[in-house]
């Protein structure tokens, strides 16, 4: 989850996200080149004592000054382009979670064996127990398998809505009359906090998404207790 | 013309300049001049309502004269058009103009000073007085001839202030800083307001007492623990790392 005083995205929690972080990391570093350029060029124009300031011809600097963003364009395309494929790639699950948006609740299906169904709806500020993380908690969290790729499948019953993980890399939009599908892998166990990411209402800010993700034998335990 | 820079007569208001062509006139004539054409002589021009009649040569007077305000009409707007610097023949990339017209401009005064464009190609005085004309018949002999007082004097007939009056500081900046401290304080208070009368009671969770708790649940959930939070606790020592 967020910490205070966070400056940038939370720790990876899956391959994709660690790819995304360098990513945003490669990028950022360019825009932060191309601002200070700007800035100093901004400073030195207003600062100069030379008089003529309206230029008349500048041919090369036009040439460069459009060669040199399409560069850095095909330099920031080529990254972002071979993590959007990686994404895509075939992967096998070994198991489909369905979640369905709701206003203002989340459900989650687990029917590949058994048929197991639950609502995962947000606790009140009144509800939490002492430590627990305000707009954050839920009732019933999604228990998932960790080192082990799941397919998640996100729609919706009433209005739009987004299925978002950020630790995770993940933000599906949860469309009414639409199946959207996502991959999801974990490289540690823990708690992973998301929320709604779709105006959805009055209460779209307390429809929150927490993974518990456990190791392969607590997983099976936990469905087992569930039905 | 081959006169760029006129020390004629002063222009007048109007567009109408009842005056031989020969004269020195002011850039503007010239231009206006230059534009409408070497056959458009002034005086033909401007008496073309009274000499309607012999130039179109027309029998009936009525219609002479519809026509000859039809043409003075005309003659107006272009002159205006030109006035205005758009089609003149100093055309758009002289930039005395878009900002400081002379069509804008009260007499003797042609432009202000402009760090952008400090030498404009007209000069700041355009109504010489018999001696200022002397004074520029001798700048056109040797300059070494000239005194310490007549090249002030000949740069004051040209240009609106020198460089040093030019690049003066203001204390303008005082004026800035001070409005800006002032809407500073002045939103200062409306939030000061706004925190005592408005906003609600904080909720439990920021006290600081279930802060250390949820503090200490993240730390023993590991929540970021590559380089985020849980990273820089040490689990050894129970204590934050150096």
């Amino acid at each position: 989850m967020a910490y205070p005083f966070q400056l940038g995205f939370q720790d990876a929690t899956s391959p994709i996200m660690e790819e995304l972080l360098h990513f945003h990391d490669h990028t950022l570093m360019i825009v932060f080149l191309i601002s200070s350029l700007v800035l100093y060029i901004i400073s030195s124009m207003l600062t100069t004592k030379l008089t003529h300031t309206s230029t008349m011809d500048a041919q090369e600097v036009q040439t460069i000054w459009t060669i040199l963003p399409a560069i850095i364009l095909i330099l920031i395309a080529l990254p972002s382009l071979r993590i959007l494929y990686i994404m895509d790639e075939i992967n096998n699950p070994s198991l489909t979670v369905k979640t369905m948006g709701h206003q203002w609740y989340w459900s989650y299906e687990y029917t590949d064996y058994e048929d197991l169904t639950f609502d995962s709806y947000m606790i009140p500020t009144s509800d939490l127990k002492p430590g627990e993380l305000r707009l954050l908690e839920v009732d019933n969290r999604v228990v998932l398998p960790m080192e082990m790729t799941i397919r998640m499948l996100i729609s919706s019953e009433d209005v739009l809505h987004s299925w978002a993980v950020p630790s995770l890399g993940l933000k599906t939009d949860a469309i009414p009359g639409r199946l959207n599908q996502t991959t999801l892998v974990a490289s540690r166990p823990g708690l992973y906090y998301g929320q709604c990411s779709e105006i959805c209402g009055s209460n779209h800010s307390f429809m929150p998404i927490v993974l518990e993700l456990v190791p392969l034998k607590h997983f099976e335990e936990w469905s087992a207790s569930m039905l | 013309m081959s006169k760029a820079v006129g020390w004629g007569a002063p222009r007048d208001a109007g567009w109408a300049l009842p005056r031989p062509v020969e004269a020195g006139r002011s850039h503007e004539g010239a231009a206006l001049e230059k534009a409408v054409g070497r056959a458009w002589r002034a005086p033909a021009l401007w008496s073309l309502g009274s000499s309607a009649f012999s130039v179109t040569g027309l029998a009936d007077p009525g219609r002479a004269a519809a026509a000859a305000s039809r043409e003075m009409f005309f003659r107006a707007a272009w002159s205006l058009v030109l006035r205005r610097g758009g089609l003149g023949s100093r055309g758009i990339h002289s930039p005395g103009d878009t900002a400081h017209s002379k069509g804008k401009m009260p007499p003797y005064t042609n432009y202000h000073a402009q760090r952008s464009y400090p030498m404009p190609d007209e000069p700041f005085c355009t109504e010489l007085n018999a001696e200022q004309r002397a004074l520029k018949e001798k700048e056109k002999g040797s300059w070494t001839e000239l005194s310490h007082a007549e090249k002030v004097a000949l740069y004051r007939l040209q240009f609106h202030e020198t460089f040093a009056e030019m690049n003066r500081r203001s204390n303008e900046w005082k004026t800035v800083m001070g409005c800006v401290f002032f809407f500073c304080g002045f939103t200062a208070l409306l939030i000061w307001w706004q925190r005592v009368y408005v906003f609600p009671k904080k909720p439990i969770t920021l006290t600081a007492e279930w802060k250390a708790q949820q503090l200490q649940r993240i730390l023993d959930m590991k929540g970021n623990p590559v380089q985020g939070l849980a990273s820089q606790w040490d689990y050894e020592k129970k204590q934050w790392k150096k």
